[in-house]
């Protein structure tokens, strides 16, 4: 977190002319008007200073205030983290639900043709920017079918839900040609082991081989995979959110890296940072769940 | 930081192994036709473009398809066509570079790291670590943004954030080919190292490096045309397939056909290199020759 916040801090800092240009706006000025802002952000001082005072202020809960809007950086996080949480665990959700089933139909249909096209579908998927897909599905289903708003949150709670659908299933579908990729790969390496062809020989029905023992080893993968999916799916909804206009943090963080606002930069670097993290950690908690021969401390790695 | 990260690149890894053996040759066909058409569009699109790709006329702006202008004028009055047609070219250079720096850089440090262990390694394999955790294209956006855009200055980052994936797999590949008799009888010969390295082990593990570039190239596509998509990539006023989309989306309920057009340039082009790549890998690499 630590290595985090001093590389956010210096990126921002090494912008072309540095924040005092971003707080200008290419105004004419005059060197007393840099002084004042110098001043009142203290961007005078040594960059070690301004660095120990931002980072003291993040301890306490304090990230500073938006450049843009004046408001503080910690209030507008909060305001629009419910879309991009919601966005991203509704697309997990779609992407596991959908992409597992269909690795495992894919894996136990290996090289007919319900697997060739599952595998086309998911190549397809995989190669499509999320940008793309949304512009389509706002084209057909919003548009052409009616069937969606077209643009931004909502109010009340059906309400949202009905304009966060649409861009959560492209989310969802996004991540789901990856998830299915890599099912099916796992549940063929399974399908290869000794052990799959013992049971099979025990007269084990196919349907409780499948589940009861080769899903179940074939988990580890996938559960890294949605891991993996989780970054993967946090940038997507960088994109997801632009094109529906929706106010998260992804267009939060567009609109603060374009127009120079560097506190705010730095705050939701530090908080996509312990997102990641924190991901990072219950997916190390979830091997152990799944495979008790996983213990805490090898899996610190 | 995570234990997770080695069994990542296994399953990455299998994913491709096993999947896409089995695409159908007409697939393979067309694939190789959509690139075909892309490359020579960068070649020649300046011969075949209707209109100057650049020149605005805002006199008819925002026309729907029509036979002057077959996908119509985007809001400064621009033919779509043409500017698709232009837009050929960014979406080969700068994928290309992304994935030429990972083939000459992962191959180094892929085999270095693999070949021959110790400190070399494990330096390299922190170093991967730590960028596979990162998520790649939100660094882009964030590096890209702040620093002030540019299509270049965003393949260059796109460049250096793509090199861990091709590391990864790379070296494990390497790993593999070192317990081969081959290696052991080159180094009983006292073939050098970096002669075993660089000209045995390389050639045998190439169809996995070009397949991965081949990879990268794709996902390259898709991650510059988004940074443009956001406006962040190439400049205005550039002809690019991401920004086109983004400069065009008011027009998406009237002239449907022109917003989406580069889109599906985009998908096609990237769903067809993929496929390439895939049938390069299976094409080359189950002849034997890798001892797989």
């Amino acid at each position: 977190m630590l290595l985090v916040s001093i590389a956010a801090f210096s990126l921002t800092h090494a912008a072309p002319g540095g924040p005092i240009a971003t707080l200008l706006e290419n105004a004419p000025t005059s060197p007393e008007q840099i002084e004042a802002i110098k001043e009142k952000y203290k961007l005078g001082d040594p960059l070690v200073v301004q660095y120990w005072d931002w980072i003291s202020g993040v301890v306490t809960g304090d990230f500073g205030r938006s450049i843009l809007t004046n408001e503080t950086v910690l209030n507008e996080i909060t305001s629009r983290l419910w879309v991009t949480v919601t966005l991203n665990i509704a697309g997990i959700a779609i992407a596991i639900l959908v992409g597992v089933p269909l690795g495992i139909l894919a894996a136990l249909r290996r090289g007919r043709f319900v697997d060739r096209a599952l595998v086309t579908i998911s190549v397809f998927f995989m190669s499509t920017p999320v940008f793309a897909l949304g512009l389509f599905a706002l084209y057909l289903f919003g548009f052409r079918a009616g069937l969606f708003p077209l643009f931004g949150p909502g109010e009340g709670v059906v309400d949202r839900i009905h304009h966060l659908a649409l861009p959560a299933i492209v989310l969802g579908l996004a991540g789901m040609g990856f998830t299915m990729r890599l099912t099916r790969a796992a549940m063929l390496e399974q399908f290869d082991a000794d052990y799959v062809a013992f049971a099979r020989a025990r007269g084990l029905g196919s349907f409780h081989v499948t589940l009861r023992y080769a899903f179940r080893n074939a988990l580890i993968p996938v559960t890294t995979a949605a891991g993996l999916l989780f970054t993967g799916l946090l940038t997507g909804s960088v994109l997801v959110e632009t094109v529906f206009g929706l106010p998260g943090l992804g267009t939060l963080l567009v609109s603060a890296v374009t127009g120079g606002d560097f506190t705010m930069v730095q705050g939701l670097l530090l908080f996509i940072a312990a997102w990641i993290i924190l991901v990072n950690i219950a997916v190390d908690v979830l091997y152990v769940f799944i495979d008790p021969r996983v213990e805490f401390d090898k899996a610190r790695g | 930081m995570v234990a997770s990260r080695s069994d990542a690149t296994t399953t990455k890894w299998l994913a491709r192994k096993i999947s896409l053996r089995r695409v159908p040759p007409v697939f393979m066909t067309l694939s190789l036709v959509v690139v075909g058409i892309v490359v020579f569009l960068a070649i020649f699109g300046s011969f075949l473009e209707p209109y100057d790709p650049f020149q605005q006329d805002l006199l008819d702006t925002s026309a729907p398809p029509s036979s002057a202008h077959w996908l119509g004028t985007d809001p400064l009055g621009r033919d779509i066509l043409s500017r698709i047609i232009a837009g050929a070219d960014a979406a080969i250079i700068g994928p290309f570079i992304v994935a030429f720096t990972g083939l000459v850089a992962g191959s180094a440090f892929g085999i270095l790291s693999g070949y021959m262990g110790g400190t070399a390694d494990m330096v390299i394999q922190r170093l991967v670590d730590f960028m596979f955790a990162l998520p790649g294209l939100l660094i882009a956006i964030v590096i890209v943004g702040v620093v002030g855009g540019g299509y270049w200055l965003a393949v260059v980052v796109l460049s250096i954030l793509n090199v861990a994936g091709g590391v990864r797999l790379i070296r494990g590949a390497a790993l593999e080919q070192r317990a081969l008799p081959y290696v052991e009888a080159a180094r009983t010969l006292g073939v050098p190292r970096w002669r075993i390295m660089y000209l045995h082990i390389w050639r045998n593990i190439s169809p996995i490096v070009f397949a991965n570039a081949a990879l990268d190239f794709a996902l390259a596509l898709v991650a510059l045309s988004s940074l443009s998509y956001l406006g962040l990539g190439s400049q205005p006023g550039e002809a690019e397939w991401g920004r086109m989309l983004s400069e065009n989306q008011s027009l998406l309920f009237s002239n449907p056909a022109g917003v989406l057009a580069p889109a599906l340039a985009i998908v096609f082009f990237a769903t067809s290199v993929t496929i390439i790549g895939d049938w390069v890998y299976d094409r080359f690499s189950y002849s034997g020759r890798t001892g797989r």
